[in-house]
Formats: C-alpha cells, sequence, structure tokens
C-alpha cells in the first residue's frame, strides 16, 4: 500500500484508528482484522419545530424526546476496506399532551466503507479519498404514520457517500463528506392519505430522495480526536407540514446543523475509548429544532498480526 | 497503481451517477383505480324514485332540444368530429379518467376536499380564531373540516346529485335525443356506450351540481373543482357522448337545481352549531350539578369543543323529535365502579397494545388530514358501487342513502355527546396515552361507532352480499377507538346501537323509494 518510508505515519495513522472509527461519514479507516465496537447513547430533544416554512412550539406535545441505545461494529477487511453496520434501539416521547410514546428496534445498517485513494499532494498534508455503500433496512415493525414520535421512517434506503479528507501536518484535518440516499416507497396501515396538496388512494407513500454534506475540521493526535462540524440535510422533495397539522413520514424535512465531538483513549485501559459529542439544529424546515447529546464507549479487538 | 485508483474511483462514480440517473420515480395514484363503467341497467325509470328536497322535474322546465337533422345540432356533430381528430392525450386520460363514473369520481374529489380542509385551527395568543365563510384564505382557513362538517357536507352534495339526475332522467326519456356517437357513425365513441339519452347531459349536470355546491361548502378550493367540473364536461363531449347542447342543458339543470340545496344548507343549524363559551359553560355546570365529572378540552392552550350544537342541524330523514326519541341513555357515572372498570380496560388496552391492533387503530384513525370517518365509508362504498356496474342516477342514490344516515348520525351523535358531556378516558385518568390524536369533545357515544354502524346498516341493504364484510367493517371501526385509548367500551357499544337505529331511518325510505 503506502511506501515503507511512511511506517512512522503509519503506525501513528494505525494508532489514531482507533478512535472515531465506527462512522460512515468520517475519513478514519480501521487497519485490517481489527474490530471497533461501540455503544453510543444519544439524547434528542426538540421543543421548536418548523411547521414548513413557520417556527412554532405546540402545546399539545411540548417537548419532543428521542432517546437511543445503538451498537455499532466496523471492521477492517483489509487496510482500505471497512465493513460498517449499527442497529439503535429507540424510544420517544412527547412531554405535554396524552400521546402514547413508543419503543423499540428502529432500522439496521450496514455499509462498506473504501479508502480510494492517498495523496501526498503537498508537503503540508495528504489527501485522502473514501467513498462509501450503506443500506438500511427497518428491524422493528414499527409504523411510520406516528410522526413526530414514529420511531423512524421505515423506510429501505440505498445511500451512495463521498468523503475528501485533508490531513494537515501536526494533526489539523479538513473533511467534506456528501451522501446522496434513495429511499423506497413506505407503507402505512391505511388506504390513503393526504400530503403536498394531494389525497393519494394507496397505503404505499413514496419518499423523496435526500441528499446531505458535512463539513468538519478537527484536531487528531494519538488517543484524541476532536472535529467540529457543520451539514446540512436537503430533502429533494416532499410536501410541508400543513398549518396545525401533524408531520409526514414524506415531508420535506431540510435541517442545518452544528456538531462537536470529542474521543479520547482512556490511558489506564488498553483499546477503551470514550465518546461525547453534541449537536444542534440552527435551522429547519419540516424537523424539530433538536438539542442532541451522545455519549458512548468504544473497543477495538486486534486480530491477527 | 495510481491510475488504477483513478479508474476505480471513476467506476464508482459511474455507478453513482447511473443510480441517480434512473431516479427511481414511483407513481402513486391520486385517483381512484376505475375501469369505465358499463351500467348494467339504464334504470329508465328512476324519474319515478321518489324525491326528497325537490318536488319534481316540473319545477325545473328543459326547453326541448333542435332535432337531430337540424344545422344546429349538425354543426355541434361536426364540431366533436373536429375535436375527436385532434385529441390530446391529456385529454384521453381525462376521458378515460371519468369513464370511471362521475358520481364515483366527484366522490373521490370530495373526499380529497375534505381531507384538505381537515385541519383544526391553530391557537393565536393563547385562544383559537374561528375559521371565516366571509374570509375563507385567512388563518384558519374555512372550514375545517371536521367529521360532523364533512358528513354534512358529503350528503349535501350527494343528494343534490341524486335528485338532479332523477330530474335530467325525466327529461332524457321525455325527449329521447340519442348520443352523438349513435346519431353519427363519424362521431366516435371514446367511452362505453348506452341506450341513455344524450339531453341533458347526465355528466354536465354532475358537473354543475356538484361543483355548484362544493364551491360554497370549500371555498378555497374553488379553483380546482371549477376546474374538475369543466374537465368533466369536455370528456363527455370529446368522448362523443354528448353534444354542446346536451351539455349546456345539463349545466343548466345543475345550476339550478343547485341553489335549493345551498339554501337548505344556510338554513339548516349549521351556522349556529358552533355554539359559544357561554353555553358550553353551562352545560359544564349542568352536568357537575348532576354529580359527574363534565369533560373539558385536553388542548393546550384548551379548544372550544368541536361544534356543540351540532345535535340541533336539520337532519335528513330524521324529525328533531326522533332524534330525542332515539338519544340512548347516560353514560356510566364517572363515579361508578362500572366507570372505573371501564377506565381500567381502557388503560390496559393501550398499555399492552398488539402490532395488529395498532395496525387496525391506524387504519381507522380517520384524524386531521383525512377524509374523516364518513369519507372512509364513502371509499368502502365506492368499491361496491363500482363492482355493481350502476348507472350514474342509481350510483347517485347509493351515496345519497348513504350520507344521509351519516349525516344523521353526526347529528345524533353529537346531540348525545352535548347531553351527557361525558369526558375522555384521559381526563378521568392522566396516567391514560391515547395512540392517536384525541378528539377535542365528550367522549360518549362514538363517533366513528355511530358512523360505522349507520354506513353499515344502509350499505348491507344496498348490497346484502357484502353485509358481513360491512359488520366486520363496523366492528373494526368502533372497537379501533377503546385500542388506541379514545373511547370506553359503553361509548362504542352504544354508539353502533344508536347508529343502526338511525341508518334504519334511511333503509326505511329506500325500501319505499321506488328504486327496487
Amino acid at each position: 500500500m503506502r511506501p515503507k518510508a511512511l511506517l512512522p505515519a503509519v503506525l501513528l495513522a494505525l494508532t489514531a484508528a482507533r478512535v472515531s472509527a465506527q462512522t460512515i461519514e468520517d475519513s478514519v479507516m480501521m487497519r485490517k482484522n481489527s474490530l471497533c465496537t461501540a455503544v453510543l447513547y444519544s439524547h434528542d430533544r426538540w421543543e421548536s419545530y418548523w411547521e414548513g416554512p413557520l417556527k412554532r412550539v405546540n402545546g399539545n406535545i411540548g417537548k419532543i424526546t428521542t432517546q437511543s441505545v445503538a451498537g455499532m461494529v466496523d471492521y477492517g477487511v483489509t487496510d482500505r476496506l471497512n465493513v460498517i453496520a449499527s442497529l439503535p434501539y429507540v424510544w420517544t416521547e412527547a412531554s405535554q399532551g396524552v400521546l402514547h410514546g413508543v419503543s423499540g428496534w428502529q432500522d439496521l445498517t450496514v455499509a462498506a466503507k473504501f479508502n480510494l485513494l492517498e495523496t501526498d499532494f503537498t508537503r503540508s498534508g495528504s489527501l485522502r479519498t473514501i467513498v462509501a455503500v450503506s443500506a438500511g433496512t427497518p428491524i422493528g415493525d414499527y409504523t411510520p404514520d406516528y410522526y413526530p414520535l414514529s420511531l423512524g421512517s421505515a423506510s429501505n434506503r440505498l445511500s451512495g457517500r463521498l468523503t475528501l479528507s485533508f490531513r494537515a501536518k501536526r494533526g489539523w484535518y479538513l473533511d467534506g463528506t456528501s451522501a446522496y440516499t434513495w429511499r423506497d416507497n413506505v407503507t402505512l396501515d391505511r388506504a390513503s392519505y393526504y400530503t403536498n396538496d394531494q389525497l393519494f388512494f394507496s397505503d404505499q407513500v413514496a419518499m423523496p430522495d435526500v441528499f446531505d454534506y458535512t463539513v468538519r475540521a478537527g484536531y487528531r493526535r494519538p488517543g484524541l480526536d476532536i472535529p467540529i462540524s457543520f451539514s446540512q440535510q436537503i430533502t429533494r422533495g416532499g410536501g410541508d407540514i400543513r398549518r396545525q397539522d401533524a408531520p409526514f413520514v414524506s415531508n420535506r424535512m431540510n435541517y442545518q446543523k452544528v456538531d462537536a465531538l470529542v474521543t479520547y483513549d482512556l490511558p489506564m485501559m488498553k483499546n477503551l475509548s470514550v465518546r461525547a459529542a453534541g449537536s444542534y439544529v440552527v435551522r429547519g424546515r419540516n424537523v424539530g429544532q433538536a438539542t442532541t447529546v451522545t455519549a458512548g464507549l468504544l473497543y477495538t479487538f486486534h486480530f491477527g498480526s | 497503481m495510481r491510475g488504477l485508483r483513478r479508474s476505480s474511483c471513476a467506476t464508482v462514480i459511474t455507478v453513482v451517477l447511473a443510480l441517480a440517473g434512473s431516479g427511481c420515480n414511483q407513481d402513486i395514484p391520486t385517483f381512484g383505480d376505475l375501469s369505465p363503467n358499463t351500467p348494467a341497467s339504464g334504470d329508465a325509470g328512476a324519474a319515478n324514485w321518489r324525491m326528497i328536497v325537490l318536488s319534481g322535474p316540473a319545477d325545473f322546465p328543459v326547453p326541448a332540444p333542435a332535432p337531430a337533422t337540424s344545422d344546429a345540432y349538425r354543426a355541434e356533430l361536426a364540431t366533436i368530429k373536429a375535436a375527436q381528430g385532434a385529441i390530446t392525450d391529456a385529454q384521453r386520460a381525462s376521458i378515460e379518467y371519468w369513464s370511471g363514473g362521475g358520481v364515483l369520481r366527484w366522490n373521490e374529489i370530495m373526499r380529497e376536499l375534505v381531507a384538505k380542509a381537515d385541519l383544526p385551527p391553530a391557537p393565536r395568543n393563547g385562544t383559537y380564531p374561528a375559521p371565516d365563510p366571509e374570509n375563507p384564505f385567512a388563518d384558519p382557513n374555512f372550514p375545517f373540516g371536521n367529521p360532523p362538517y364533512a358528513a354534512r357536507a358529503y350528503s349535501y352534495v350527494s343528494l343534490a346529485q341524486y335528485e338532479a339526475l332523477k330530474v335530467a332522467w325525466f327529461y332524457k326519456y321525455q325527449y329521447n335525443r340519442p348520443s352523438p356517437s349513435k346519431v353519427d357513425s363519424g362521431v366516435q365513441a371514446l367511452m362505453p356506450t348506452t341506450d341513455l339519452p344524450a339531453y341533458p347531459s347526465e355528466d354536465a349536470v354532475l358537473s354543475g351540481v356538484s361543483a355548484e355546491l362544493l364551491k360554497i361548502l370549500f371555498p378555497t378550493s374553488t379553483e380546482e373543482i371549477t376546474r374538475r367540473a369543466a374537465e368533466q364536461r369536455e370528456a363527455a363531449l370529446l368522448s362523443g357522448k354528448a353534444a354542446a347542447s346536451d351539455i349546456a342543458a345539463g349545466l343548466a339543470l345543475g345550476k339550478a337545481i343547485a341553489p335549493v340545496f345551498a339554501a337548505r344548507a344556510a338554513a339548516d343549524g349549521f351556522r349556529t352549531a358552533g355554539g359559544s363559551p357561554a353555553a358550553t359553560q353551562a352545560l359544564s355546570n349542568a352536568t357537575a350539578a348532576k354529580g359527574e365529572v363534565p369533560w373539558h378540552s385536553l388542548e393546550t392552550p384548551p379548544r372550544p369543543p368541536m361544534l356543540p350544537a351540532f345535535g340541533q342541524v336539520r337532519a335528513w330523514m330524521m324529525t328533531p323529535t326522533d332524534i330525542v326519541r332515539e338519544r340512548p341513555g347516560p353514560p356510566p357515572s364517572t363515579s361508578s365502579a362500572q366507570m372505573q372498570q371501564e377506565l381500567a380496560e381502557v388503560k390496559n388496552a393501550v398499555d399492552n397494545i398488539s402490532r395488529a391492533q395498532l395496525a387496525i387503530v391506524y387504519k381507522w384513525a380517520d384524524g386531521v388530514s383525512t377524509p374523516t370517518p364518513p369519507g372512509h365509508w364513502n371509499a368502502i362504498a365506492s368499491e361496491y358501487v363500482a363492482g355493481a356496474h350502476f348507472s350514474e342516477v342509481r350510483a347517485a342514490r347509493a351515496f345519497a342513502l348513504l350520507n344521509m344516515a351519516m349525516h344523521d348520525a353526526a347529528v345524533g351523535c353529537w346531540d348525545v355527546k352535548f347531553t351527557y358531556f361525558n369526558p375522555r378516558p384521559s381526563q378521568l385518568d392522566p396516567n391514560i396515552r391515547t395512540a392517536i390524536g384525541l378528539p377535542n369533545f365528550p367522549a360518549y357515544t362514538s363517533g366513528h361507532s355511530t358512523f360505522s354502524a349507520a354506513a353499515a346498516a344502509v350499505l348491507s341493504y344496498l348490497f346484502p352480499s357484502g353485509a358481513s364484510a360491512f359488520a366486520a367493517m363496523k366492528e373494526e371501526a368502533a372497537i379501533s377507538r377503546l385500542y388506541g385509548a379514545i373511547h370506553y367500551r359503553s361509548d362504542i357499544e352504544v354508539g353502533k346501537d344508536h347508529g343502526q337505529r338511525i341508518g334504519g331511518y334511511t333503509v326505511s325510505f329506500a325500501r319505499q323509494d321506488g328504486a327496487n
């Protein structure tokens, strides 16, 4: 793969790979025969939401809280090819009103992440190009017809992702990542529904495609990774939530959010890292203005030589 | 090596672009799947079927048409031939659409209009502004197409269509003018042909009477309604079914009959069905004085109850005395052991709901942005009407009977709700969380149970072979309200019984209306 002259850098990367290496979006690759396992708890809450373009609160739901515990694995098939899987268990509840919260297994996501290209294109750093393909499918038999308390959209989906990562000397890096997601029809328990100015005579809902991108700047050294990022999701179709209507699964759900994340290797515990992250939706359409905090543990196994 | 990587990069990008280009654009239907209808019977005697609101055809004279040999009529035929020669794909699609049946299509359109209008007002400064018919586009839009409003709207339009078609049938068989495709072999028949005389055009009658009433009932949809009506008339002309004079006479007839129903609607008591805060407070006080827990809104901010005086709106087949006579007795006392037991049953049901039960709850939820429970039963009826290959006038009869019964069910049920003012389960036990939105009006009796029983009674009369299916649907719709924790078992059982009795009034009428 890489010229032997870069061995020190490879060793550094190997160490660094211990952290942060279980998301599809990031620019880190697991080395061959390494398995990163993670358990992440996430707490997401919003009170304000956008009803189409109109920002409002709603006394009949108060604050919507979504909690999840997700298990994730990321395995280095080779140094350049990682396989990732994740599955969250989700709880939702409303702080006001009478609606029942729900809980259950949400969607299994499986991804292949491939480090396509490593370019030392200047003296000051290198550029890494990663492509990823991921597929998601609902595991729990939940209905997508219960927004804003639905466990998820219950749609089968396929994403293609391209990630470019510029790694400067001394640990600074700048990532750009973007994905396009195709979503299959979802099935409701009813024979007709009204959305986007039309009554549809079917239990099938066509789900608009989704485009998203993230720009991330961070600092990474052995045992520590601190990125901050800005993300935007653009749903390519779908209707707005109408005045005083409930949200609907195929709504045009758009948002811009900022994230901060810290992953730190515990000095006393070999192969164990802790992670804490926070994100905040700054603008949106047909989504809640969510504040999300995430905390988790990552443990890496090294198999073979 | 680098070149190799570049080429694999290009491959991946190509695959991604190919997927993007394929853009799986799933087509979800926005109208029902109706094949072109060839009526099993022309119902030539429909002019003699009993009228309900109108006194008869004499009040709506239709002048004799020009003879088929006249220059004027020949010019009309030439116009059709020319138009057929230049027909567009969109026009062919429109003919295909309307050949499924005018009554059935207008029923679908009505359901869409109701779903569009079925949104409660949003709160403003702690209160809820009322929809204003004088300013329908303001926030909140007029109307709020809630279940009683929808039941009433479906009934007015369906009955007006039915009465107008009976009048049309009278003149059709008086003048006996064939359709253009039968008069002139140069005119293609692009819809199934029948022996039904073309003058006045039943499609134009339907377009006129439906559009005039729907524009009043759903004023924010005027543009859409007008467009659909014009498309229906164009399809009738282009298909070789009706000439311009057939259509003009039909449109004039439909427009002449609509005002009779508009006038009745303006004076049927709906205008004051919204009640007043003072009247609601008096009801609450009177309920408390009886030692019962009175209903109150569980919304934030508290919302006035939905149409508290709808029980005084004029019914179709029942007099105000009938409404009071059929009113069920009171619900279990809010302090009774039975109420405690029913409350526990609700909590247990929703907290331990199965996925199959949840599917039933959502199937019958019929909440905001839907055609409402009466609309759901119109959708059920549509399948049977389409399957029976009815003439337009018999299809109109089916929907008129169904919707009159459901309007009467709305009046009767709302009379019960605002007689007893009984609280919802979540009010008596705040630990009860619902699986669907909680309707903002008293619990006893269940509207869905009442609507469903009335609908099942009428549909079982019209389609005896479907009776067991209608009964099963009624039961499922009714019990869904208990699974979803918005109704007690008493609301459901008493509501079903009440609805069945209300439906019986319409069935009794139908047995003797001359259509059998």
